[in-house]
């Protein structure tokens, strides 16, 4: 580590000059060309981005959300409510049943990318031509456009698509998978899992392919077998990793609205209607921005309390 | 090297369960990706008559229908993703370079902060950022220009990249360094001639994931560049899927045209994608 004579030196936005004083600390350090003073101006140029274009908006957000904002006021003053649009979406019949629906989005890609997650990239971390293609085609689904693959989806599961005419081929009937309300939701989140799972897989098998290999060949002599293997050693190994993963995706499916928009539009009626497309919906298809922004400034919170332990974990992976 | 080495010898080679999983999965990601090509090669007729056929008379006929609105889109689309790319890259690779130095117990305290400003940015509803954005691109006159949806872009997937840069350059040894400062390197002569050419790799990854991520973005893609003379990819593909439903011809076809450039980055980024999602997401 370094002397604390840079303390001072970035404090004070110091020239040149004193910054030439030889370090007291650090031998062989002469402290010419110092980097501290330097390394803020680096990082001037990205924060003056994100403050015009990042922080503003959502200092706007929030300001909207506490304010009668309509088509008519968005360019005008806006009139001061109070709590009064978070008291209107609490109350709505609209809100609950979202955050049901998010839940519900959320839990399906949980599922998924956890679990197929871990079995894909289990066989997956095994080098062969045959797991590199798989690997190589799947990366290349993740990284396609949400909506081309929510479209081709859409096609595939319509009244007469490809998953319809396959199944009425082996005699089963067809399934409304986009029309009926007790399925839709299960069909888009599952497209949804599906497309972000190559993701998860990419994670846990960058994870599983840092455990040394002498951990498991210890574990194969004492006679542990694959499933053994993969409860006592791979699993507790992988554990700061699934944990950042567990929430990433959370955090991806509370931001998750490309795929309803494609696929359902929120309906049908609104069982499709997760929080980010009823904020949408409110903004753009009713105008009422003040209900919308203060939907988004809810999701907000909860996504900035999952960030914490995600900041934790990144931490803790780090020094480890 | 894999997690789960199967025992050492076994009586019969039957197919492993893990390669029949790996089939499973081909299948499960191959089949959508040709159901686009199969039906964007279908003509009117034979979308009409039978929509989910594998064997018919290929044609063009949608092709050549689509081909200029497409490659308009393409065009603009290009031009977003290619700057958005170098504004985001000139941005945060130095961004990233100054968090990524270990320097003391100040600057630590100052790369804490810029980190955790970074990760809520990245959190915020996109839906409801284009509201505001709106409005100050609108005061800038940048409503309707491809810079203004750059800006967006550029505010949107600089603090991705940052973090995503970051364990790039926290893999450069202090050594080199240290090194630099005994030679009297100023700080940017460090910068430009020890720091970067350490970082290709880094440079590379981030910079197909942000020009991958940029072709896909839609909510800004939509909401600020609406000209129908210069749509970009993701408001073409939006405009179809409301407008025309039913003409899955269509809509697989512009799915496919589009999609063609994503195929060039992929392909020349593939292995770096592979190791740098997996590195970087988790860092």
């Amino acid at each position: 580590m370094t002397s604390t004579a840079g303390v001072t030196d970035s404090a004070g936005g110091a020239p040149p000059a004193v910054a030439e004083e030889p370090a007291p600390g650090g031998p062989g350090e002469t402290r010419r060309g110092l980097p501290r003073p330097h390394l803020a101006a680096y990082l001037v140029p990205a924060v003056v981005v994100c403050a015009a274009l990042g922080v503003y908006p959502i200092v706007q957000m929030v300001r909207m959300s506490v304010s009668d904002v309509g088509p008519a006021t968005l360019i005008a003053d806006w009139e001061f409510l109070g709590a009064e649009n978070y008291r209107e979406v609490l109350d709505s019949d609209t809100f609950w049943p979202a955050v049901r629906a998010t839940l519900v989005f959320t839990g399906v890609l949980l599922v998924v990318d956890l679990v197929i997650g871990y079995v894909a990239a289990a066989v997956l971390a095994r080098p062969s031509r045959l797991t590199s293609a798989v690997l190589s085609l799947m990366v290349f689904v993740w990284a396609l456009p949400p909506l081309v693959s929510g479209s081709v989806w859409k096609f595939l599961l319509a009244g007469d698509g490809l998953v319809n005419s396959t199944l009425e081929l082996v005699g089963l009937p067809a399934v409304d998978w986009l029309s009926d309300p007790d399925l839709a939701l299960w069909s888009v989140s599952l497209v949804a899992a599906w497309a972000s799972l190559p993701f998860a897989i990419l994670i846990i098998r960058g994870g599983m392919l840092a455990i040394p290999t002498e951990v498991l060949e210890a574990a194969s002599l004492d006679g542990a077998g694959p499933v053994r293997q993969a409860v006592s050693v791979v699993i507790p190994l992988l554990r700061p990793t699934l944990a950042v993963l567990t929430i990433l995706v959370v955090l991806y499916a509370f931001r998750s609205f490309d795929f309803v928009y494609v696929m359902t539009s929120g309906g049908p009626g609104t069982v499709t209607t997760t929080l980010p497309f009823l904020a949408y919906q409110e903004a753009f298809r009713t105008y009422s921005f003040g209900i919308g922004a203060a939907i988004a400034s809810v999701l907000m919170v909860v996504i900035a309390l999952l960030a914490v332990p995600y900041a934790w974990g990144v931490r803790k992976e780090e020094s480890a | 090297m894999s997690a789960l080495t199967s025992p050492a010898r076994r009586p019969v080679r039957l197919p492993r369960p893990g390669t029949l999983v790996a089939l499973l999965l081909g299948v499960v990601y191959l089949v959508p990706l040709l159901w686009i090509v199969l039906t964007a090669l279908k003509s009117d007729e034979v979308i009409a008559s039978q929509p989910n056929a594998i064997v018919f008379t290929p044609s063009l006929s949608t092709f050549s229908d689509i081909l200029e609105v497409a490659s308009t889109s393409v065009w603009t689309s290009f031009r977003v993703a290619a700057a958005v790319t170098v504004l985001v890259l000139a941005v945060a690779v130095p961004a990233a370079y100054a968090l990524g130095r270990r320097t003391g117990p100040w600057w630590a305290r100052v790369v804490a902060w810029v980190l955790a400003l970074f990760l809520v940015l990245q959190m915020v509803p996109q839906p409801m950022a284009v509201i505001p954005l709106y409005g100050i691109l609108a005061e800038w006159q940048l409503v309707n220009d491809v810079w203004g949806l750059v800006l967006a872009d550029v505010a949107l997937l600089a603090p991705f990249a940052v973090l995503l840069m970051r364990p790039f350059v926290l893999g450069i040894p202090t050594e080199l360094y240290e090194a630099a400062q005994m030679d009297g390197a100023s700080g940017f002569r460090t910068f430009r001639s020890i720091v970067l050419p350490m970082l290709p790799n880094g440079i590379a990854t981030v910079g197909a994931i942000v020009f991958i991520i940029t072709w896909g973005e839609f909510i800004y893609a939509t909401t600020l560049l609406t000209d129908p003379a210069q749509l970009p990819v993701s408001g073409l593909l939006a405009q179809q899927t409301s407008l025309y439903a039913t003409s899955w011809n269509r809509l697989m076809g512009l799915a496919l045209l589009t999609s063609i450039p994503l195929l060039v980055v992929f392909l020349v980024a593939k292995r770096r994608l592979v190791e740098g999602l997996s590195v970087g997401a988790v860092k």
